[in-house]
């Protein structure tokens, strides 16, 4: 180590205080920046090998019914690579506890390797090809298997067409469709237990459902610079005849849409949350420099006169910066991938991805390293431009008192009067530094919002939770039937015992055409006296479902570009019976938390269908108490594919918050190191300088207690302005966070309760005192014959 | 005797220029200065002998007049010329030592070693200032006495051909004045190194071999010493 190198080192030593809070703010930047990208690479780079290993399909087509051979006709289109023809559909299962859950069950042809959307082993052994016995052989998804703790040889029993058949799980396997797997976007959180994948090979899938040599779905791949459209209309064409039901291209697919939704709001994150910090620490540091700079002013004079250059010196003193980031840097990165690890763990429990999510982006080490060493280099040779100012001849002798201007107040003398000489000294101060004052205060004002969108996000799924669980719906258990029936069937369930009310509901999924437009959505169809579900307008005041015409989802709304009065044309997607349309016009717009869907008169619903009275679910009141008895009770009726309970959807959603409990706790402690940081160097700072003043004031007489609360008086102002101008920003900030990661399946509303801001506020002072009490604990100990003598 | 002419100032000034007010530190000031003297400038504060130190040691330009160093011109030299002359050319020791505090007495000699091509040995040098039981202390750790050698030494070890000393004694006592005003005139014929010294005590002017006085910005004198005194003799 050279000599200044040394003299850094000592430097460095001496004020390790200072040293080790500027670094720690960088490293909150990088731990951010590389836990958060190494995270986004690991996600995409398991996304895109599972979708390329597995030939995930481009485009999907759902039809009621075909034969195989209609393949063979889209297999011959030009720009088509491959077609995938397959069975899937959704049955009831009946587990042991005779609780209902339901099962997609998804066909797949063997060999598998060129199919789309292929298989995976994840355990136990494929099922095979010439199965004989009684049982058919399936594959679980692993989240399925293991939230139901089931084993391979476990045999498992689904519901097709009124009869119980067994099959028999011989593995788990996942799937590119499946790595989140949810039954539909209305459901928003997956649900293990209620929920799982099964596949089957699929001459058996044919047989248990009785579709001979038959299909209901199409994938097809593109071959590169295909004509997508048209292929697609072609492909349209050769289904009609079948019934064609849906057709989507990849970005809706459900699973996809989620998973992409999730890497596009991580790469959001990933810029803007460490970008914050190592701004925040290049003003630090910028600061740090500049009084160093100063105070070394005698120092930069000598060295000058012995015959350093100004290059020299500026590198000496930009080496500070430089070690910082270094030291930042290092730190950051290994808790970075530390907790990149853990992130990479907690996205393994939503999503069923192949393995070996944790791989080491050496590229984000790199950019983590440049981009801290680069912010620190800048920071530093600009703090330490200054240095080429200062004249050797002048620079030893003492420098000479700043000019004290008039600070603002000033200029109100009634007011300038009434303050003491302490508040006096405090606004001369701040006005002398001006600078920093403001990064100071910019400091607080980050670490305060920071602090309310770690609490924000708490209330807004509180709030969900309420105006969901305990507002929107006051059903016990909510029950869906395996096809459409007769409203009076629910009779049956009324007379159970417990069962205090029934309404009845039809979950209608249609197209909606407007203007060229379409969107597929879900109209939930309620009776006119519907009393267990309240819904919200698009202002979040409670709005009945009109007798005619439709509340359209907001989300949906803006999709089409429609608004109320306008007039849409709906299309009917049921699997079985003929394609109904109808007109309808908007009467308002609806806004949900959690899950999507439109409403719609229940006679008016029937009316699409021409029918009447038909529902596809119940929401059921049960007596207190009675609610297990109740849902086991229906769970032995065969027309039920599935039974929710309010208090375990509630338990579902609540296990799946958990995971934000995390996130929560981090930006907490990033907040505060950040206005710790902060304020503990400006402290010292304003403690350093202001020592030979503090000297005197102790030499006349003054306790340490009434020094220290004169330099208080500057940290208080500091903050009490942080604190107010943080909360506002803070509430602005969350909002643009909301809108950046708020995606198809849901959104967070900004809703920010009172005691968030107070606790804000409160952490927020805390910090500051803490900060405040750690950067004078010099005050004691100050020498003051020493320091009143000394002219450096 | 023919005497080399090491810096020549002509008609050299200097004026602050303070906001407001201007102030004319130095008037008109011509000096020569010989290679291998030992010259005391003498004055009472404000009499513009800093400032003529300061244009000396490169590290003010007048404000008109000329400044030769040999031969070179250094009147409106560039801040580039002026760190090379300071390096290769001058050592300064200032009044209140201006040790870096961070360093050891062995490192803030180093600090200066480490500039030029040729330097003095580290430890040669502190052993000759009588720091060699001190070598490695911090400035915290010493005597004002014991900064100033070193402080001396970090000046000397580039082998300066000019030694300049801003009121080298004036934060020591009387004792330890002498010891250093020994040292320096040591330097002076063992290295045959240039001193200019300046000072507002009139007693030091004994041992210099030439005498400027000065006031008010200006030199009214400049007088030589047959016999300059050895510095134990000298009193105040």
């Amino acid at each position: 180590m050279g000599i200044l190198g040394k003299k850094l080192w000592r430097h460095i030593r001496h004020n390790k205080g200072q040293f080790l809070a500027v670094a720690a703010v960088v490293m909150v930047g990088i731990i951010a920046y590389i836990a958060m990208s190494s995270s986004y690479y690991n996600l995409s780079q398991s996304q895109e090998n599972f979708y390329r290993e597995n030939n995930f399909a481009d485009y999907y087509f759902q039809v009621v019914k075909a034969p195989q051979e209609v393949m063979k006709q889209v297999e011959i289109l030009p720009g088509v690579k491959r077609v995938t023809g397959r069975i899937q559909r959704d049955l009831p299962i009946i587990k042991k506890s005779g609780e209902r859950a339901t099962a997609r069950v998804v066909s797949y042809t063997l060999p598998m390797e060129n199919e789309l959307n292929n298989l995976s082993l994840v355990q136990g052994r494929m099922f095979a090809d010439n199965q004989r016995g009684s049982d058919v052989e399936v594959l679980l998804d692993p989240k399925f298997a293991s939230a139901n703790n089931l084993v391979w040889g476990d045999r498992v029993t689904v519901v097709v067409e009124g009869k119980e058949t067994f099959l028999n799980a011989v593995g788990s396997a996942i799937s590119p469709e499946f790595i989140y797997t949810m039954k539909d976007s209305a459901d928003m959180l997956p649900d293990p237990q209620k929920f799982g994948i099964f596949m089957l090979e699929s001459r058996q899938a044919q047989q248990v459902l009785n579709m001979p040599d038959q299909i209901n779905q199409v994938l097809i791949e593109f071959s590169s610079g295909a004509d997508q459209t048209q292929i697609i209309a072609a492909v349209k064409d050769i289904l009609k005849p079948y019934g064609l039901l849906a057709s989507y291209p990849r970005k809706d697919q459900l699973s996809h849409a989620v998973l992409q939704a999730e890497l596009d709001s991580l790469r959001s994150v990933t810029l803007f949350l460490p970008l914050i910090f190592l701004g925040i620490a290049a003003a630090i540091q910028f600061v740090i420099l500049r009084r160093m700079v100063k105070a070394q002013r005698s120092q930069i004079g000598v060295m000058k006169a012995m015959g350093y250059d100004n290059y020299r010196i500026m590198v000496h003193y930009a080496s500070y910066a430089l070690a910082v980031s270094i030291l930042g840097a290092v730190l950051g990165t290994f808790l970075g991938l530390i907790l990149a690890g853990s992130i990479s763990q907690m996205y393994a429990q939503f999503f069923n991805l192949p393995g070996g999510m944790q791989g080491y982006n050496m590229k984000a080490i790199f950019y983590g390293f440049i981009l801290s060493l680069s912010v620190g280099v800048a920071a530093g040779l600009t703090a330490s431009r200054s240095v080429a100012r200062i004249h050797p001849a002048e620079a030893m002798r003492p420098e000479p008192p700043q000019n004290s201007g008039k600070s603002l107040l000033e200029k109100l003398p009634l007011l300038w009067k009434e303050l003491n000489p302490g508040w006096k000294m405090t606004l001369r101060n701040i006005g002398r530094n001006r600078g920093r004052f403001m990064l100071t205060l910019m400091g607080v004002v980050f670490a305060v919002a920071l602090l309310i969108i770690a609490f924000f996000t708490n209330d807004a799924v509180d709030y969900i939770m309420q105006r969901y669980f305990y507002v929107g719906q006051t059903y016990d258990l909510s029950i869906r039937f395996n096809s459409l029936i007769q409203e009076k069937e629910l009779l049956d369930i009324n007379r159970m015992d417990g069962v205090q009310k029934v309404e009845g509901f039809l979950e209608l999924p249609v197209k909606i055409h407007y203007q060229g437009k379409t969107q597929d959505e879900v109209l939930l169809a309620y009776p006119s006296d519907l009393s267990m579900k309240t819904m919200e307008s698009g202002t979040g005041q409670p709005i009945q479902v009109p007798p005619d015409g439709i509340l359209i989802n907001q989300r949906t709304a803006a999709k089409l570009g429609v608004k109320e009065g306008d007039e849409v044309e709906l299309e009917t997607l049921l699997p079985i019976g003929p394609v109904h349309r109808d007109t309808v016009k908007i009467m308002g717009e609806t806004r949900q938390l959690i899950g999507g869907g439109s409403y719609i008169n229940l006679q008016r619903a029937n009316r699409i269908l021409q029918e009447r009275n038909l529902v596809s679910g119940a929401m059921l009141k049960v007596e207190t108490g009675k609610v297990g008895f109740v849902e086991s009770e229906i769970n032995k009726m065969l027309g039920v594919s599935s039974v929710l309970s309010r208090q375990k959807e509630l338990q579902n959603f609540q296990k799946n918050m958990a995971s934000m409990t995390y996130s929560v706790s981090l930006m907490i402690l990033f907040a505060v190191v950040l206005g710790f940081a902060i304020v503990y160097n400006s402290s010292v700072m304003n403690f350093a300088e202001r020592q030979r003043e503090i000297a005197s004031l102790r030499v006349v007489g003054y306790s340490t207690q009434e020094v220290s609360s004169l330099l208080l008086k500057e940290n208080l102002l500091q903050s009490l302005f942080g604190v107010l101008l943080g909360l506002p920003f803070g509430r602005l900030v969350a909002g643009a966070y909301v809108k950046s990661v708020s995606t198809d399946l849901y959104t967070l509303p900004v809703i920010i309760y009172p005691l968030t801001y107070l606790f804000s506020a409160l952490g927020g002072i805390i910090f500051i005192m803490l900060a405040h009490r750690f950067a004078i604990k010099g005050i004691k100990d100050l020498d003051l014959v020493a320091t009143l003598k000394n002219s450096d | 005797m023919q005497r080399n002419i090491l810096m020549k100032l002509e008609r050299v000034s200097k004026t602050y220029d303070m906001g407001e007010v201007k102030v004319e530190a130095l008037k008109e000031s011509s000096l020569d200065i010989y290679a291998g003297e030992l010259l005391v400038i003498l004055g009472p504060s404000g009499s513009g002998k800093s400032t003529l130190l300061n244009i000396m040691g490169g590290m003010d330009l007048p404000s008109s007049g000329e400044i030769f160093f040999g031969d070179e011109n250094l009147s409106q030299a560039s801040e580039e010329i002026l760190t090379r002359y300071r390096r290769n050319q001058v050592g300064f020791v200032f009044q209140f030592y201006n040790l870096i505090q961070d360093l050891t007495a062995r490192e803030n000699v180093e600090l200066a070693a480490h500039l030029v091509k040729n330097p003095l040995s580290i430890e040669g040098i502190l052993r000759e200032v009588g720091l060699a039981e001190r070598i490695d202390h911090f400035p915290s750790q010493m005597s004002g006495g014991e900064q100033q050698r070193v402080s001396i030494a970090r000046a000397v070890v580039k082998n300066p051909r000019l030694l300049l000393c801003d009121e080298p004694t004036g934060a020591l006592d009387y004792q330890t004045g002498i010891l250093i005003l020994g040292l320096l005139r040591k330097i002076n014929q063992d290295k045959g190194c240039t001193v200019v010294l300046i000072t507002h005590n009139t007693a030091i002017g004994e041992m210099g071999d030439r005498v400027v006085r000065m006031r008010s910005g200006e030199i009214f004198s400049i007088t030589e010493n047959q016999n300059p005194l050895s510095p134990e003799r000298i009193e105040w």
